[in-house]
């Protein structure tokens, strides 16, 4: 009887350390397993990060610079040269607020150049080309604006509106050079034209239109001037851009 | 002692977790109280905000203005300004001694797991649709998913989540051999690798 009680307590006290050695070789592999992840990990981010330091893709700045003809002072100008109010436009073709810029005020504008109210006058920036994942969106559509400037300067403004209507999303990609030239197509940009946009001739002169727009002191875009000053009300609510436009251009009001 | 006897008897006293549940949790509500008052910036001068900065890396402030940083009507932060109190209330009563009843500790998991799944939600749009990341959303990604770990840990070593016994005992095993700790810190490089593989040219040149 005690044997048997003997035997059964040393039967148990078996099973309990078989039981707590397979707890421990269950939480060696799980600490195993664990540590080789984060270490894994960890490599992978130092891999990406060194890769990222590394890829130092520069500036253009130092690029040949390409001015396109029909411009003065790095700026293209739509509109009648004697109209009674300039407009100078500061912008970047990935920066979502100037997106939203153009689908508020594009319209109106339109209709004052065509009245003979406004003359205005684009500053092409390029300084979100980070935010296309490596593509360079702000740089080649600032270079297909400057190949436009060019070479078909009275398709400019149709062409800058149609590359906002059909702005991509801030980080993403953008578009292809491809896409831009059917865009450029649509807007009623010649062939020939549309063809040039992916040999990159005004690279250069983007970066030194981004440079100069800094200089002059430029912070953010969009940056509007009316006549030369900043323009500081709310041009997201609709018509008031267009008030300030035409209060400037009727003789005394200001 | 060693290093890792001295973690583990903190961590089992409990009372290490309620501390970095503290911290966490104060460090979301001060990113939210910012969020929060960026938001009114935004709404009394919508174009304060709306533009591209020369000097903003990661953002043209487009998380704050997009539709996904008020999902329900109202500023996100908001909820971070009304949850985050909560748990800090909790953790420092805790610490104090109180001892909560099951269904109360249950009922804390069940809505910190919703604001996890929002953060989380959140974190994902910033990444992939809204394609911009802000700092203060980033800290209040990693200190809201610290809190969650930490309550969840709580919750399984006091048995409040009224799991199957069999789920219980295998969970109750590994928060004891520190296994969340390792899932944690995986977790957390994991979401570092995320940014920096999406980002990491617009950060680091």
């Amino acid at each position: 009887m005690s044997t048997l009680a003997r035997e059964k307590s040393r039967q148990m006290r078996a099973a309990r350390a078989a039981e707590l050695a397979r707890q421990k070789r269950q939480r060696k592999v799980a600490y195993v397993v664990g540590i080789v992840v984060i270490l894994g990990l960890a490599a992978a981010i130092a891999v990406v990060v060194g890769r990222s330091l590394s890829s130092d893709d520069g500036g253009d700045v130092t690029g040949k610079v390409v001015v396109p003809a029909n411009t003065e002072a790095g700026a293209f100008s739509v509109g009648d040269a004697d109209a009674p109010v300039t407009l100078d436009l500061y912008y970047d073709y990935m920066c979502p607020a100037c997106g939203a810029f153009e689908s508020t005020n594009a319209e109106d504008l339109s209709r004052l150049i065509d009245q003979g109210t406004i003359r205005v006058s684009l500053h092409v920036m390029a300084f979100l080309d980070e935010q296309s994942q490596g593509a360079e969106y702000s740089t080649r559509a600032g270079n297909a604006y400057a190949a436009v400037v060019d070479a078909a300067p009275d398709k400019v403004w149709a062409f800058h509106n149609a590359l906002y209507a059909n702005q991509p999303h801030e980080g993403t990609e953008g578009l292809s050079d491809d896409q831009i030239a059917s865009i450029a197509l649509r807007a009623g940009v010649p062939a020939d034209v549309a063809e040039t946009f992916t040999g990159g001739v005004h690279r250069g002169w983007v970066a030194q239109s981004t440079q100069n727009a800094f200089d002059s002191g430029v912070t953010s875009t969009p940056t509007v001037k009316l006549n030369g000053d900043m323009f500081t009300g709310d041009w997201s609510t609709p018509g008031e851009l267009t008030r300030a436009i035409e209060s400037a251009a009727t003789p005394g009001a200001r | 002692m060693t290093a890792p006897s001295v973690v583990n008897r903190t961590r089992r006293s409990g009372a290490s977790v309620w501390v970095v549940m503290v911290v966490s949790s104060i460090a979301s509500l001060v990113a939210s109280f910012v969020l929060a008052v960026e938001a009114i910036t935004l709404a009394e001068n919508p174009s304060a905000e709306l533009g591209c900065d020369i000097n903003a890396v990661l953002s043209c402030g487009t998380v704050a203005s997009s539709w996904q940083a008020s999902v329900f009507g109202f500023p996100n932060a908001f909820l971070g300004l009304i949850a985050e109190p909560v748990v800090i209330t909790i953790a420092i009563a805790a610490l104090s001694g109180v001892r909560f009843k099951r269904w109360f500790m249950l009922a804390a998991q069940l809505a910190y797991t919703l604001g996890l799944a929002l953060a989380y939600w959140l974190f994902y749009q910033a990444m992939f649709n809204i394609g911009a990341l802000c700092p203060w959303c980033l800290l209040i990604t990693v200190a809201t998913t610290l809190v969650f770990f930490e309550m969840t840990r709580i919750n399984i070593r006091d048995n409040n989540l009224y799991l199957p016994p069999r789920i219980q005992q295998a969970l109750f095993s590994a928060v004891q051999w520190n296994l969340d700790v390792l899932v944690v810190i995986a977790w957390l490089l994991a979401l570092v690798l995320l940014v920096v593989v999406k980002y990491g040219n617009a950060l680091f040149s």
